[in-house]
């Protein structure tokens, strides 16, 4: 493959081993997806047959002890919902979506790096689970107080629980990333609404999770801080009500992340092999982004039982009853464009019609669910278990049809059909007489080995059609593998009547995916060289092509931004078509390869891995120090490395044209951020009307916690962020010096805070009353727990923005962040008024109510 | 002890109940339901997916026949717009809407009878219900009654209704004894209420529906439904660790207000 922007790199070759580790670029780093997630199916995977061979006989008890098959009940369930599902689909959306939208990669290719080599890494932080003490053994659902240490002393539990906040930190990172390339790195004449269903579903993807996992990493949090330091939430009234709030607040959106990427696939698949566009396209969006919006208040159905009131119930069955409506509307349309088509039954097709199929049936059982009368049954049975695994695995299903679909793509060879068709016949079968006899067993109790001979028959059934299912993949494995090899060579676009930008390129796609620039602007896809790109950027539009409706979001040209590289800027308003720009005499240089990701996320793995036994001490000090060392080094590396990822020289951009990407970016995570803040306060709210607002006061609170440290903080970062506003101004001027003085006393008056804070808190640990005769700490009550896990939240943010100002200051202080080079200045800043921002919420509901 | 077995789908006969003042008991209202709700998804299920397999098939590629030389195909690089306006669409859209508010307000009305308990029945004369406190614990169930007598199986009259108030002593279970389709989440610190009738004597198992530790599949106890004077026998002979007096009066109480799934949070 030829490669003509490969400006010689030192970049490796994909034979090449060191290749795989260093990389930043999108379509290896969705192949490492893709492998990684599959050796997780097979590790779930392997644990659910071993769970349907105890399950073939009543009462059968193999696995050493009732714990081992707990435990492979929940890791089962954490590992396929998490680990599996989700980075398998971003393993495509990683590869795919930037040649949809005709972008050359990612916004933050670092980023995207880590954000993988954090998922690797957690993965391995769970394996290790096991074998410290079991791994963790309350069910994927994770439910209070069973994940406390009282009843799960284990350190495998706090591994499993520190692994996930591993994986949330990749998520976020992805969700970051993916939001901000596809708002900002479209080809131009690509709106928003013309996004391929692939891409848009992935959009919406990233949207829910964004929000969804924030809420579920304050949960996750909370309860490591259970685990390590043993504050007191799960355990106290109301702690067990709060669990499921926060779990399924996030479950429920969750369930929506993990199959709006199938159905992408299925709406690409159904349109490209039935040569029919989507019907009702339109409808079609919008109900998915319907669906997107309602996923986040239908939570409560999962707790019909935990005795809520009548009119919570009933408005929640009546979201829930209602979501499933968009989803027959998307049904319907998949239907519906099947007539008149000239349908292929290629592999890729029939995995997406079964999985049509079992997600309707699937969707039944869920109207089911969500008659409250009937969930009051259907509660903790299979009936559930039969549910999600039709909806959930009909995701898989499509996904699986996905892999066909873009693996000639990826290979530049084809699979062979009738493997593959095999494969389905093979998978369909073993999958409906695994999850079929589960409804006429549906009183079978959830997660038990024991259960009523009557229902043996089906459960023996459901046995064979696991393993049957689990061999198919085999069929998959072989053929795949065989076919990389010596599969039929194919050219760009192997499938008739398929549309999208990814089959316009070769396969596998060059670097940096394109020759030429893609451009739509005149109705279809075209390609520009830079040359006519820079034209078309300062000149009049392209003749020709459809006429763009009222509205029509403008084509810029944006500064490139990233570290090292000045460029010249251009300045163009929402309201201009066109921007004129100074042009580059040669094409910019992207960078491809970086090893900081690694390093960082492998600290960041020592680092957990130390956290989680700490209490135990010895080795664990050890690699809890290592990796605090190491992750150091790894952010200043990563941070003083030269590496240029350029923004597109040309493209669409609404609404966001004149937010740069960094500072996109940005937002997207202080956003995420505001729902973690939201999760910790809300905990506090909700346990503090549970205990009694006002015997908390009285009670749980000593006298000696006064207003006064509180007020004098408040004034402390209120002046911090003024003089954050100092320096910019300072900037503004050019003045290194004013930079540097301003940059200092934002850093001066965020130490006084945290001195402040400290004198405030060793003042209350050490207090001797009678109703606190041993001072009033951590884990004294609940009220300390969630005063100083809050407020230690929030002061944890502070030194990271201390820490941020010790490596900008000595920058400052050579001349950096003046004349262009303000914008990481003003990234700072946002971050630091959302501090002080949050800052101005606690301190009313820690301090005066 | 044999259990009766409730095959799915098996027909319960939808009778009102002589004994209790005309009540019909959650698991005759399940029944009910469930069975509606089944005939009605298998209907739908059948219809949709065979009128799916339907379009596959009559729509397969072949060579020399293309369904609609008009039509238009999917052109490579066009932008993407959708196939026709979609007015099929709303047909079915509305027609599962239809169907599905439907069920929602049918099943309302279940619902807030199940909630609220007999007690508002119209035209029946005093209830006399039995109230037993449930305590669920890793790993089985503890079960008191109102003279303080406790037991780990839960011994209840024919034909009357039964008050549980149920909660936990550690860790978050669930209640539930299938065949009399009574079931609740036992969440430690906090008293949840469901109430159920038994209408055939015999033995019943109570199980628990959430996950809970090591012995979790283990957590089951029996559900002895006697007649009622073998019960007022059984009662009167038990002695009650508060009231320590051999008690003979009948265990009725006042109905019970809570009847329905209200939470009480302990303060």
């Amino acid at each position: 493959m030829s490669h003509g922007q490969d400006h010689g790199h030192d970049f490796p070759p994909m034979s090449s081993v060191k290749r795989w580790f260093v990389t930043t670029n999108h379509k290896d780093i969705g192949i490492l997806y893709l492998i990684t997630s599959i050796f997780v199916m097979l590790l779930a995977g392997a644990l659910a047959l071993v769970m349907r061979a105890e399950l073939f006989s009543p009462g059968l008890d193999f696995l050493s002890s009732a714990s081992g098959y707990n435990q492979a009940v929940s890791a089962h369930g954490l590992l396929m919902v998490f680990w599996f599902i989700s980075p398998f689909a971003f393993g495509f959306a990683n590869y795919i979506v930037p040649l949809q939208i005709g972008a050359k990669d990612l916004a933050f290719p670092r980023l995207n790096a880590m954000s993988y080599w954090a998922y690797l890494f957690s993965i391995l932080l769970f394996v290790i689970s096991f074998f410290q003490g079991g791994t963790f053994a309350g069910g994927w659902t994770m439910y209070a107080p069973l994940n406390i240490p009282t009843y799960m002393p284990n350190v495998g539990g706090t591994s499993v629980v520190l692994a996930l906040i591993m994986f949330v930190a990749a998520v976020t990172m992805g969700s970051v990333n993916f939001l901000t390339t596809i708002y900002r790195m479209r080809a131009p004449g690509l709106r928003m609404r013309d996004l391929p269903m692939f891409s848009m579903s992935i959009f919406l993807t990233v949207w829910m999770m964004l929000f969804a996992f924030a809420a579920l990493l304050a949960a996750l949090m909370i309860l490591g801080a259970q685990h390590l330091v043993g504050v007191n939430y799960f355990n106290v009234d109301g702690g067990s009500l709060l669990w499921t709030h926060l779990f399924w607040f996030f479950g429920h959106p969750e369930v929506y992340i993990v199959f709006f990427p199938a159905l992408g696939v299925m709406a690409e698949t159904f349109q490209t092999f039935t040569g029919r566009r989507i019907v009702g396209r339109k409808w079609f969006v919008l109900a998915m982004v319907l669906v997107a919006l309602q996923s986040f208040i239908v939570w409560m159905h999962h707790m019909f039982l935990t005795g809520i009131n009548l009119q919570i119930k009933t408005l929640f069955m009546v979201t829930t009853i209602g979501i499933s409506l968009p989803f027959d509307l998307m049904v319907f349309s998949l239907i519906y464009t099947m007539i008149k088509g000239r349908i292929r039954y290629t592999t890729p097709f029939l995995f997406s019609l079964g999985a049509l199929i079992l997600f309707i049936l699937g969707g039944i059982t869920g109207v089911f669910l969500g008659a409250v009368v009937l969930d009051y049954e259907f509660r903790g049975t299979y009936w559930v278990v039969a549910h999600f695994h039709y909806v959930m695995f009909a995701g898989g299903t499509a996904l699986v049809g996905g892999l066909y679909y873009w693996f000639p793509k990826m290979t530049g060879r084809m699979y062979n059909e009738f493997l593959g068709k095999l494969h389905f016949a093979v998978y369909f079968v073993g999958f409906n007489l695994l999850y079929f006899p589960m409804f006429s067993a549906w009183e079978t109790p959830r997660r038990v080995f024991v259960f009523d001979t009557s229902m043996a028959f089906w459960h023996k059934i459901a046995t064979v059609g696991a393993f049957m299912l689990g061999f198919s993949f085999f069929i998959m494995f072989y053929n795949l593998f065989k076919s990389m090899a010596s599969g039929e060579e194919v050219g760009e676009n192997p499938w008739e009547y398929a549309t999208t930008a990814e089959w316009a390129t070769e396969s596998p796609p060059p670097l940096e995916n394109f020759t030429g620039i893609a451009d739509y602007r005149g109705g279809k896809l075209s390609f520009l060289s830079e040359s006519e790109a820079n034209a078309a950027a300062s000149g009049t539009a392209t003749d020709g092509g459809t006429a763009t409706d009222g509205g029509t979001p403008p084509a810029e040209a944006s500064t490139a931004t990233g570290s090292g590289t000045a460029t010249g800027g251009a300045l163009a308003t929402a309201e201009q078509a066109l921007a004129t720009r100074t042009v580059e005499s040669e094409p910019e240089h992207a960078d491809h390869a970086s090893y900081w990701p690694l390093v960082v996320c492998f600290a960041g793995f020592l680092a957990f891995l130390g956290l989680s036994g700490i209490q135990q001490g010895g080795i664990y000090y050890g690699f809890a120090g290592a990796g605090g060392l190491l992750s150091a080094i790894g952010f200043v590396g990563m941070a003083q490395e030269s590496f240029h990822a350029p923004e597109p020289t040309i493209a669409e951009q609404w609404p966001f044209a004149n937010v740069p990407n960094m500072k996109l970016g940005m937002w997207f995570f202080l956003s995420s951020d505001v729902v973690l803040f939201g999760g910790f306060i809300g905990s506090y709210l909700f346990l503090r009307v549970a205990n009694g607002w006002m015997f908390w006061e009285h009670e749980l609170i000593p006298e000696a916690h006064v207003t006064f440290p509180g007020l004098v903080n408040t004034y402390l970062l209120l002046a911090s962020s003024f003089a954050v506003v100092l320096a910019l101004v300072a900037a503004h001027k050019n003045s290194s010096r004013g930079i540097v003085a301003s940059l200092s006393a934002t850093w001066l008056l965020g130490v006084g805070f945290l001195i402040n804070k400290g004198i405030e808190w060793q003042h209350l640990f050490h207090i001797h009353t009678d109703a606190f005769p041993n001072g009033w700490n951590l884990a004294t009550n609940v009220a300390s727990s969630t005063f100083y896990l809050t407020t230690g939240l929030h002061a944890a943010h502070v030194i990271v923005g201390l820490i941020m100002l010790l490596y900008m200051i000595p920058r400052a202080m050579r001349g950096a962040y003046t004349g262009e080079d303000e914008a990481s200045l003003e990234y700072f800043g946002l971050y630091w008024h959302f501090v002080d921002i949050v800052w101005l919420f606690l301190f009313p509901l820690f301090y005066i109510l | 002890m044999p259990v009766m077995a409730v095959p799915a789908g098996g027909v319960v006969a939808d009778v009102v109940l002589a004994g209790a003042g005309g009540i019909r008991a959650p698991a005759e209202v399940f029944q009910r339901i469930f069975l509606v709700f089944l005939a009605l998804g298998t209907l739908v299920g059948t219809v949709v997916i065979t009128y799916t397999l339907y379009n596959a098939y009559k729509y397969r590629y072949r060579e020399d026949v293309d369904p609609a030389p008009d039509a238009e195909r999917p052109q490579m690089g066009e932008l993407p717009e959708g196939g026709g306006k979609g007015k099929k669409l709303f047909l079915s859209f509305g027609l599962s809407a239809v169907i599905v508010l439907s069920l929602v307000a049918w099943t309302y009305g279940a619902l807030v009878m199940v909630e609220e308990g007999p007690s508002q029945s119209a035209g029946q004369e005093e209830l006399e219900s039995l109230n037993v406190q449930v305590e669920g614990y890793q790993f089985g169930w503890d079960y008191i009654y109102p003279n303080g007598h406790k037991t780990s199986t839960l011994r209840v009259p024919v034909d009357r209704v039964v008050n549980v108030s149920v909660t936990s002593r550690d860790v978050f279970h669930n209640f539930g004894i299938p065949e009399l389709r009574v079931k609740t989440d036992a969440i430690p610190g906090q008293t949840n209420d469901a109430w159920f009738i038994a209408e055939e004597t015999g033995t019943y198992q109570a199980n628990c529906y959430e996950l809970c530790g090591q012995g979790h599949s283990y957590m089951q106890t029996d559900v002895v439904v006697m007649s009622q004077s073998e019960f007022d026998e059984w009662y009167s002979n038990t002695n009650g660790t508060e009231s320590g007096t051999n008690s003979t009066q009948s265990p009725t109480g006042t109905e019970s207000e809570s009847g329905d799934h209200s939470e009480a949070i302990a303060r």
